[in-house]
């Protein structure tokens, strides 16, 4: 609770940042690691290769898939992900992320036989629920224990489409200037206002 | 070469220094106001329609700046991509503390200063605060009451625009509202059960703020886009930059010079009166003299404090008009945090479209009419009503397209009430200079040693528990009472350390913000008050500053200054 949520009305509170808290120690260390320009529009990634910005961007759709709206690939999620590992992380944080998405595939290889990305969208899901049902588990009392990487995942996720501009224009229905201010309406004139962000 | 010389100085273009420029400038005086700071654009630097996805870390803060240059200022929660350039970087601008006793200083230099991301809600004193000190013995006596300040809240209300709503409280007085905001559903919801359960002792309205509901004075009307704090294009609230300065600068007496670090006042030690003010140009850092026949600190508390502090003199070796030895003591900030948030059922097919950008207030009813056995003086509240958004929904299980269909469906209404309370004043919490560190212009740093004393921690347990009961009253689920623990300086109401009083030899300031001791010499800010009531404080400080230039502009054509 700070000041800028009570007097925001609450609204869109945005929780913990994604690598907040995590453990400094007893971490294996890959590195900052710096690939070739990836497909796709925009600057060149800066950490992810093109397998983790791939199993990544592939995640991120599962958890916010394209329907009626664009999903998180449209949104181009998996860059804002790499942004933040590039110039926002620390070092260690980094490095845990990174084992994070090696330790989707050593799982998938485990039960499947094959790399997340090649498995089958069964699996895939199976994979996932698993992992989230994991992350439900972890006690969100203890603040100094640190956050499952499948719910770093979903939180970036989340983040990254709704400030996206393809998430809040076509999701939330971004509203640069709202005009007035309608204290009690019906649900559908909600709007994302500058203020929401 | 003379050094240029004018009628009057003002250190500092924030809050107060936009005030005394007016003032003065509208009065005849050719006015210098010196801004360490840099000249903003609006144009250029306001970012409140900058929609997120063009902020390179969308809100996040670029992080790893903030740790270099901002790991003091980030402790604000305005201190982000998009406001952050407008606090200033902890790297030039040192300070120290005991670490076991931190206190966080969130300071803006720039033509505008805080008032650019202040918090922009207004609340008059009444004689309770007034008469506080004499009355339980803490600080010294006012040298005023409130009949001697509303005058002046008015011409500062009438000015600014105020919206809000009339209560006819003795302990908030009423003052010149512009139509207030609405409450929301849930707000409304909430105002009716402790309407019914506490039947006027306890009252809950919309918060006031000098933020325009209509047109005013050639201003626009706010347009609900929310974020103050970034900025606003249309000047829909209150700051320096956009109504106190451009009216000072229209009487054509007004030069502002900004990129000027006052290092300490000249005291003229023979005719014993402030001749005007040492500079250091925050470019080039040259040193620079300004000659004025009134010199008014208008920097913020502790700036204007820091500047007597490191103008000391042969007659006065402790500081500037400090015969009393009070500069530097009493530093008071609101104590901030006690309260409780709760769910409020129903209504689950509403909700509000637009920012509003104001929550709610529940004035003072600790101490009103009757004495509380356990702490002395009271607090106020402020929060709010809401339908929390897309930001619950990473914490809820599951994925796909149930998950991503949450992001636009809200959840309950919450409802959270947040205490700010007052804090006594105590010789113990002070300031001093550092007798080694200075900053990246070669003054000398403050030393802070403030700590919250056994009143204010009861005041915020006391937030818990009325909070709760509010929302007892209200019929609300899941009530959870919290209590913050926030170091002083953070609630950003950082007040006295050179405080007003009757008496010369047990304060610094008269009943008109003069020092004692240097008649020309008028403090305005933060740093005069005497006690802190429970109420922000940037309009007490408006109308004391419009109050003292007054009274400056009269003696001066009495010949008596």
């Amino acid at each position: 609770m700070n000041r800028r949520e009570l007097l925001g009305g609450l609204c869109a509170t945005i929780a913990l940042p994604v690598f907040a808290g995590l453990p400094a120690d007893g971490l294996w260390a890959t590195g900052r690691r710096v690939h070739a320009r990836a497909r796709g529009r925009g600057r060149a990634f800066q950490v992810l290769d093109p397998h983790q910005s791939e199993t990544v961007a592939t995640i991120a759709e599962m958890i916010i898939p394209a329907t009626d709206t664009p999903g998180a690939r449209a949104a181009e999620v998996h860059r804002f992900i790499d942004l933040l590992l590039a110039e926002w992380a620390a070092d260690d944080e980094r490095a845990k992320f990174l084992q994070g998405l090696a330790d989707i595939d050593a799982r998938a290889r485990g039960a499947f036989g094959t790399d997340f990305l090649t498995a089958t969208a069964a699996q895939r899901v199976t994979l996932l629920t698993q992992l989230d049902g994991e992350a439900q588990k972890s006690d969100p009392t203890q603040p100094a224990a640190q956050p499952p990487f499948f719910q770093q995942l979903k939180w970036v996720a989340v983040f990254g489409y709704c400030t996206s501009e393809v998430g809040a224009n076509a999701e939330l229905h971004y509203q640069t200037i709202p005009g007035s201010y309608d204290a009690c309406t019906d649900l559908g004139s909600w709007r994302a206002a500058p203020g929401d962000y | 070469m003379a050094a240029p010389s004018f009628d009057a100085i003002v250190v500092g273009s924030g809050i107060t220094g936009g005030w005394a420029a007016k003032e003065l400038c509208e009065r005849g005086l050719k006015t210098l106001v010196l801004e360490a700071g840099r000249p903003i654009d609006p144009a250029r630097d306001y970012v409140e329609h900058v929609p997120p996805w063009e902020m390179k870390f969308r809100g996040l803060g670029d992080r790893k700046a903030l740790e270099r240059d901002h790991f003091i200022q980030r402790h604000c929660y305005a201190c982000n991509d998009y406001s952050g350039k407008f606090f200033v970087n902890d790297r030039e601008n040192p300070y120290t503390f005991d670490p076991d006793k931190p206190f966080h200083w969130i300071r803006g230099r720039q033509v505008g200063g805080r008032s650019i991301m202040w918090g922009r809600q207004v609340y008059r004193w009444s004689d309770l605060d007034f008469e506080a000190n004499a009355r339980d013995g803490f600080g010294v006596d006012w040298p005023i009451r409130y009949a001697e300040i509303a005058p002046w809240y008015d011409h500062v209300e009438r000015f600014i625009g105020v919206s809000g709503e009339r209560l006819g409280l003795p302990q908030l007085p009423d003052g010149q509202f512009l139509p207030p905001m609405a409450l929301n559903c849930a707000e409304q919801v909430v105002k009716e059960g402790i309407t019914k359960r506490f039947a006027g002792e306890r009252v809950l309205t919309i918060g006031r703020v000098a933020i325009l509901t209509v047109p005013h004075g050639g201003r626009a009307a706010c347009h609900y886009c929310g974020p103050c704090e970034r900025g606003c294009i249309t000047r829909s609230y209150f700051n320096s930059i956009g109504v106190t300065l451009p009216v000072a600068q229209a009487t054509g007496r007004l030069t502002l010079r900004p990129y000027s670090v006052v290092h300490s006042v000249i005291f003229d030690e023979q005719r014993s009166r402030a001749a005007g003010v040492r500079v250091i140009d925050a470019q080039t850092k040259e040193a620079l003299e300004f000659r004025a026949r009134v010199v008014f600190l208008c920097a913020s508390t502790l700036e204007s404090t820091r500047i007597l502090l490191n103008s000391r003199t042969a007659r006065f070796p402790t500081g500037l008009a400090n015969s009393s030895g009070q500069l530097g003591k009493n530093l008071m900030d609101h104590t901030m945090g006690g309260g409780a948030n709760g769910t409020i059922p129903g209504l689950e097919d509403r909700t509000v479209h637009g920012n509003r950008p104001n929550g709610i207030y529940v004035p003072r009813f600790r101490n009103v009419k009757t004495a509380h056995p356990d702490f002395l003086r009271g607090y106020g509240f402020q929060g709010g009503a809401g339908r929390p958004g897309w930001g619950r929904v990473a914490s809820q299980p599951g994925f796909g397209v149930e998950l991503k269909r949450a992001l636009r469906s809200p959840g309950p209404w919450g409802f959270s009430f947040y205490g700010f309370g007052e804090c006594l004043p105590r010789p113990t919490n002070y300031v001093e200079l550092d007798a080694e560190k200075v900053d990246a212009w070669g003054v000398p740093v403050l030393r802070i040693h403030c700590q919250w004393s056994d009143n204010e921690h009861k005041l915020l347990h006391d937030m818990s528990v009325t909070a709760a009961e509010m929302l007892e009253a209200a019929g609300a689920k899941d009530i959870k009472p919290f209590v913050d623990d926030n170091a002083p300086g953070l609630t950003i109401h950082e007040m006295g350390t050179a405080r007003m009083g009757r008496d010369p030899k047990t304060s610094v300031l008269n009943a008109h913000n003069q020092c004692h001791d240097v008649k020309n010499l008028f403090l305005t800010d933060g740093a005069c008050m005497a006690s802190t009531a429970n109420q922000n404080p940037s309009i007490t400080y408006m109308a004391l500053t419009a109050r003292a230039a007054a009274y400056a502009v009269e003696a001066m054509k009495r010949r008596e200054l």
